[in-house]
């Protein structure tokens, strides 16, 4: 398909009909409502069911981690940011429990791999979008800020509600 | 130009100017190094490499699967369209079939790509040639686009939606009207995007004419997508070679006539009208049934099979940690990104990784030809040259 252009008219060649013209569809746009922009810190986005926030770990009903240590999200992660060791437990009623648990937040890319991956469902991408943190050294999660529930929300609640 | 005694006697030199890399119209980290005789570019030779993260070394070291996220970041832009491309080169490899349902989801994605892709490329064109409000009308069409694509993959950016033999999960409910919703007030948009540029006299005076270059020198140059046609040559991968289920659909393929700047605008704002068409159609037919192709040595099992099945979580264990083994051989595909022709090819030894994954980036070659259209005009001409060719650095640096 060609596309069909024609030279611009006597009219067209004066500037200021173009003006006029430009103004007048801006000036309209000026009373249209609602408003598009959202006031950001006042106002915040909610982000959907299938959201990928910043990772967590999910705890069983008695708070213990749900993870097994099997290894595979840290096998999978594409930019190598799980780092965890295992340790063998009697309390529970699997035998494998993570003894250290870490993400670096400055490597994760919140692809949401980890969580495709996890065989028990032990790790989640929360709703959590806010991802500023002053200090480089904070950046390493450990096992502790990783179970904290986010926000009063429990992490059981949030993947079922993930189709 | 007359000469005067004193002008012919005079000694001048050359200046050389660096555009770039934080120059706000270079679209990124893009260095030119212009060499200009008063006002006029002699030559402009572009400095790449500012933002190389070795993506091609970085795919002999991840598993076919894990090598995804890293596609989202090569054109930014429409970081769906990469992923499709990616997946289809390794199921090319791997001879895998994808259920129809999955043809018609990732034509769907493509195609919203391109629109949200194109509507940021000339709203950045307007904006470098000091149109700011097609900029923010642009960016407010996209947004919604990304709210869908939010809602669909999870996040607004990278999306890594796309899977080997299938997508990460189904449309979600409620799909189709979210973007029949934003299909009809989509072309109106755009009507008002051409209202304030297509017929404006700056706008006209700034690109006719500007960075010209003809079909022959196009093709000669390796040039894609829609620089391509905007030289007159109709070459478009979606109906030369129609991958997915592109022979389905009625759409036509914009051609331009002069190959200037104008033309590269006027081609792209046509193609998202187009685009919206395909989306339109390929919503009509999306057919019910599987996401996932059925091949549990490759594809990964649901969720629910994986906590009750033993065999699944077998399967599970395997792919995640070590991959799938494709066979040995080399396979190159491609698909028309919004900038052009993006290939993959990947070499292949037996291994879960790619001996050798090379890509083909639409930017990174039609940026070999912009020293060919900037070459006598003017340096403004540039700045409206590097716009309408729609660089993206992330896909030029790789």
């Amino acid at each position: 398909m060609k596309i069909q252009y024609k030279e611009l008219s006597f009219w067209e060649k004066l500037y200021l009909p173009a003006i006029v013209k430009g103004l007048s569809i801006t000036l309209k746009h000026l009373f249209m409502w609602p408003k598009f922009t959202m006031q950001y810190p006042e106002e915040k986005p909610e982000p959907g069911p299938r959201f990928r926030g910043f990772p967590k770990l999910v705890k069983d009903k008695e708070g213990h981690p749900k993870c097994v240590a099997c290894g595979l999200c840290a096998a999978v992660c594409p930019p190598h940011a799980i780092t965890l060791q295992a340790e063998e437990t009697e309390e529970l009623s699997w035998e494998r429990t993570p003894v250290s648990f870490e993400i670096d937040m400055g490597r994760c890319i919140l692809c949401g791999m980890c969580e495709e991956a996890c065989p028990v469902e032990a790790i989640v991408l929360s709703d959590t979008y806010e991802l500023v943190i002053n200090d480089t050294r904070k950046w390493v999660f450990e096992i502790d800020k990783l179970l904290e529930d986010w926000e009063g929300k429990e992490t059981e609640l949030f993947l079922k509600n993930r189709k | 130009m007359a000469e005067t005694e004193q002008a012919r006697t005079l000694r001048t030199e050359h200046m050389f100017l660096n555009l770039g890399p934080q120059h706000p119209g270079t679209h990124g980290v893009l260095r030119v190094v212009l060499e200009l005789d008063g006002e006029v570019v002699v030559n402009a030779v572009p400095h790449i490499g500012y933002l190389h993260r070795g993506y091609e070394k970085i795919g002999e070291d991840r598993t076919f699967h894990q090598y995804i996220p890293y596609t989202d970041r090569l054109d930014y832009l429409a970081p769906l369209s990469n992923n499709t491309a990616y997946v289809m080169a390794v199921e090319k490899l791997l001879d895998i079939e994808v259920p129809e349902r999955t043809k018609y989801i990732r034509v769907i994605c493509c195609e919203l790509a391109r629109i949200s892709a194109h509507l940021l490329g000339m709203g950045i064109m307007a904006l470098d040639l000091g149109a700011f409000t097609v900029f923010l009308w642009g960016f407010r069409e996209r947004e919604k686009l990304y709210d869908i694509f939010e809602k669909l993959t999870g996040t607004r950016l990278t999306t890594s939606y796309m899977r080997v033999g299938g997508v990460v999960m189904d449309l979600y409910d409620g799909f189709g009207e979210d973007v029949r919703t934003f299909l009809n007030d989509f072309p109106s948009a755009v009507d008002e995007m051409e209202a304030l540029l297509t017929r404006n006299r700056i706008w006209v005076d700034r690109c006719k004419g500007v960075g010209v270059i003809s079909g022959e020198d196009a093709v000669q140059y390796g040039l894609t997508g829609p620089n391509l046609r905007a030289s007159g040559v109709e070459h478009d991968l979606r109906k030369a070679n129609p991958y997915l289920v592109y022979d389905r659909f009625d759409f036509d393929v914009p051609v331009g006539t002069n190959g200037d700047s104008l033309d590269r605008y006027l081609v792209r704002m046509e193609e998202m009208r187009q685009s919206a068409r395909v989306v339109e159609q390929a919503l009509n037919q999306l057919p019910a049934g599987p996401v996932n192709a059925d091949m549990p040595k490759i594809v990964l099992p649901t969720k629910g099979k994986v906590l009750t099945s033993m065999e699944e979580l077998i399967h599970q264990f395997k792919l995640m940690s070590q991959g799938f083994e494709p066979p040995v051989g080399e396979v190159y595909s491609a698909i028309e990104n919004p900038k052009g022709e993006l290939g993959f090819y990947i070499v292949s030894d037996g291994e879960p990784k790619a001996y050798r994954m090379r890509i083909r980036s639409p930017s990174m070659i039609n940026l070999q030809a912009f020293p060919h259209m900037v070459r006598g005009g003017m340096l403004a001409d540039a700045i409206a040259i590097i716009g309408s060719m729609d660089l993206v650095m992330g896909e030029v640096d790789k």
